[in-house]
């Protein structure tokens, strides 16, 4: 709490249900991501990269393996003095109701109590499922700069595609946000909100107290917080982001995230030692790349053993590929076995699922990527 | 099996490698890629329970120091066990008195307060897994009052040169140690690794140093071979020594091989090391790359065979590496060709578009090189 008086709380309640069955035993910010992440790694390095000590993570969707992840702070540094990353699932109060958490504003206004004990001057709100990388030292230096009561981090989308998301319409001169409309169907500009959001927190405090009573309320802060806070008049300042920043909604755009990485001069940068995303470490051997091996253009991390070929694809942390086995256009999550001669395309194979010898997944001309979640029966 | 307490020893004297060793110690030495030599006999001690771990330093502490910091990754109980550096320093200037027992004795105090009765010793220049818990039940089973562990090979003559040999009896019993000098191919090779108790190792430390000042461990061994009940045990799997540049570089190369990595790597017996977050590793188009070890965060253009590259390396477009070892973040740029050689970290190979040595006779690029 000491470097910036900015406790930064992170929304990882999300199920993710057009991930399908990546998603069926995990919340959607512990889907793996980028060879040896998990989504979730982003906003807790981007926090521990700026300099934020405390962060908490608002779980709630099948939260065992993303509570017990989280926990370990030490993975990102945040483990100092006064320093930590609490999991924060609802839980039962003793002047309110066990109740899940209703909206995004409602996750917050439920841990009021938590907030409060760290009394911090700002906080900073960010979604957990949210691949990027962000200073936000840098967006609280503009909101104080503006003196803002709230600052929304925004990205330029295609103009296009801007009715898929929620729109601020600001002063072009000052970045003073003059509207926001959820979803436009004729938008007026192309700035959409990253979902991003540093708040004053005294004033956060009394707009979610009064959100909390209002029984018309959707609890949301898109919906119901920003907008409120415009009708009071408030002074909201848009900060523009530029870089990568993906919302990773359906397998199709997990599988296009993954494969952006092939490009060396993707955007993302993992390779930047200033600026690293840290993770889980896990105690595999390096690559091993067998004799006959080849390999075009793929993202592989440590712990995988190759032995056939590997074209335009991305592997995960101990993902297997026999002799003769084609991997193409694909990913392979952490411990997948492909066997001898089985042929994989344009799929994205779930963790840890066996690929028998010669079968046949996936195709070079689907429309969709192919999940391949279950066991696939090879040639006996 | 808090029964025993572990020491990793230092090399002595009478081993070099040339170039690598100026720069760091043995134990320190990147070791396939991701690893440190040292973090065998730790991974070792830790997986078998050992939870009280000393790691004696000879010279130029920094890069160990540096890689096994607190110890929390070799996965002990941070409360209760550690992992202690420990040194020398009156050694540091008198180079033929800088011995283990020296060592031994200056920090006579951290051995006496550990709360075990037993010690096991491994060196941190050998590379093996070895279960010591099942060798300390071996030893407490056989009431003997030292238990050695060695590996027998029938390479002896070009290999091991300078390590300690074991000579035997029929019941396993040590008769005496002596040095491999390449006189016959057959010999058990003296792994550095002995089980005693606690109160013997400190009665043989005092001893070895009132005898003579320049005795190691195993020299007073040696001597209490004709008293003392000192029996051997064979070690079976991958074993390999860095005692000199071709073997650094010959351990390193014979573990490409993914089936003779089975040997001495298990999914049961992790071998840990400190993470550096590097991200996974690129292969570009025009890359190739046949029966290698590549560790994270590499950037690979070029052409790279039969060579282990270290983390964060950079081969460019037309570069062809073979039979090498090149340790983290050395950068080969387009159209250079290495082959056999080891690559110190950072080095830079960019004017010179030619460095190949002969086969068996690996040549080394300097830490921090550029060619």
């Amino acid at each position: 709490m000491k470097q910036n008086n900015m406790l930064a709380m992170i929304l990882a309640g999300g199920r993710g249900t057009r991930l399908h069955e990546l998603t069926n035993k995990v919340a959607k910010p512990a889907v793996s991501y980028g060879g040896k992440y998990k989504i979730i790694d982003f906003p807790l390095s981007n926090c521990a990269n700026s300099g934020i000590d405390v962060v908490g993570v608002l779980t709630q969707y099948e939260s065992i393996l993303l509570n017990s992840y989280v926990a370990a702070g030490r993975r990102w540094g945040l483990d100092a003095k006064e320093s930590g990353v609490y999991v924060l699932p609802p839980r039962e109060k003793a002047d309110a109701n066990l109740d899940v958490y209703r909206g995004t504003a409602d996750a917050i206004s439920q841990n009021i109590d938590f907030i409060d004990s760290f009394s911090p001057e700002y906080l900073l709100i960010l979604s957990g499922d949210h691949i990027y990388k962000m200073n936000y030292a840098k967006m609280l230096d503009y909101h104080k700069a503006c003196k803002a009561d709230a600052t929304i981090a925004v990205i330029e989308v295609p103009m296009k595609e801007a009715s898929r998301f929620g729109i601020m319409n600001t002063d072009t001169e000052t970045g003073r946000i003059v509207e926001f409309e959820e979803k436009p169907e004729h938008p007026k500009s192309n700035l959409a909100s990253m979902g991003i959001y540093i708040f004053d927190w005294k004033l956060l405090r009394k707009m979610l107290v009064a959100d909390m009573k209002d029984p018309d309320s959707n609890h949301d802060f898109g919906k119901d917080i920003i907008p409120a806070l415009l009708n009071d008049g408030k002074s909201l300042y848009a900060f523009k982001f530029k870089g990568y920043w993906k919302d990773v909604g359906t397998i199709d755009s997990l599988w296009e995230a993954n494969m952006d990485l092939l490009d060396g001069k993707n955007e993302l940068d993992l390779n930047d030692s200033t600026w690293k995303i840290y993770t889980e470490d896990t105690t595999t051997l390096p690559q091993y790349i067998g004799p006959d091996a080849e390999i075009d253009q793929a993202f592989i991390n440590q712990g995988c053993i190759i032995e056939g070929t590997v074209k335009n694809s991305v592997l995960f942390t101990g993902a297997k590929v026999g002799a003769g086995a084609k991997i193409i256009d694909s990913v392979l999550m952490p411990g997948v076995e492909v066997a001898e001669g089985a042929v994989v395309q344009r799929a994205l194979v779930a963790d840890n699922v066996k690929i028998g010898k010669e079968a046949v997944v996936g195709s070079a001309d689907s429309e969709h990527i192919e999940l391949v979640a279950k066991r696939v029966k090879g040639v006996e | 099996m808090a029964k025993a307490f572990g020491i990793v020893n230092f090399t002595g004297r009478h081993f070099w490698v040339e170039g690598m060793q100026d720069y760091r110690p043995v134990g320190a030495f990147s070791f396939l890629g991701r690893y440190r030599v040292i973090d065998f006999p730790i991974s070792n001690m830790s997986n078998s329970g050992i939870d009280q771990i000393q790691v004696y330093i000879r010279r130029k502490p920094r890069s160990l120091t540096e890689h096994i910091g607190t110890g929390r990754h070799y996965n002990i109980n941070s409360k209760r066990g550690r992992v202690h550096l420990l040194f020398s320093e009156n050694g540091v200037d008198h180079d033929i008195y800088n011995n283990d027992i020296a060592a031994f004795l200056e920090n006579m105090e951290c051995i006496e307060n550990v709360n075990c009765p037993y010690v096991v010793i491994a060196p941190s220049y050998m590379i093996y897994t070895q279960d010591f818990s099942t060798l300390l039940q071996t030893h407490i089973d056989s009431e003997a009052d030292i238990t050695l562990l060695y590996h027998s090979t029938d390479d002896a003559k070009e290999h091991f040169l300078n390590c300690n040999t074991l000579n035997l009896n029929k019941q396993k019993g040590v008769l005496s140690l002596e040095m491999n000098r390449g006189t016959a191919k057959n010999r058990n090779i003296f792994m550095d690794t002995y089980v005693m108790k606690k109160e013997l190792f400190i009665e043989l430390v005092n001893k070895a140093h009132k005898t003579s000042a320049m005795y190691n461990l195993s020299d007073i061994v040696n001597m209490a071979c004709g008293e003392l009940d000192v029996r051997a045990v064979s070690h079976r799997g991958f074993f390999a020594t860095v005692t000199d540049f071709k073997s650094y570089y010959d351990a390193n190369l014979s573990l490409i091989d993914f089936k003779a990595a089975q040997s001495l790597f298990d999914a049961e017996w992790p071998i840990y090391t400190r993470t550096n977050d590097s991200c996974p590793t690129q292969y570009f188009e025009g890359a190739s790359v046949k029966n290698s070890v590549v560790s994270n965060g590499c950037l690979i253009e070029g052409t790279v065979e039969n060579s282990v590259i270290g983390r964060g390396c950079v081969i460019k477009k037309g570069a062809v590496i073979k039979n090498s070892v090149i340790l983290h973040d050395v950068v080969v740029e387009e159209d250079v060709h290495l082959e056999n050689l080891v690559a110190d970290k950072h080095a830079r190979i960019t004017h010179v578009k030619e460095v190949i040595a002969e086969p068996g006779q690996p040549e080394y690029i300097r830490r921090n090189g550029v060619l």
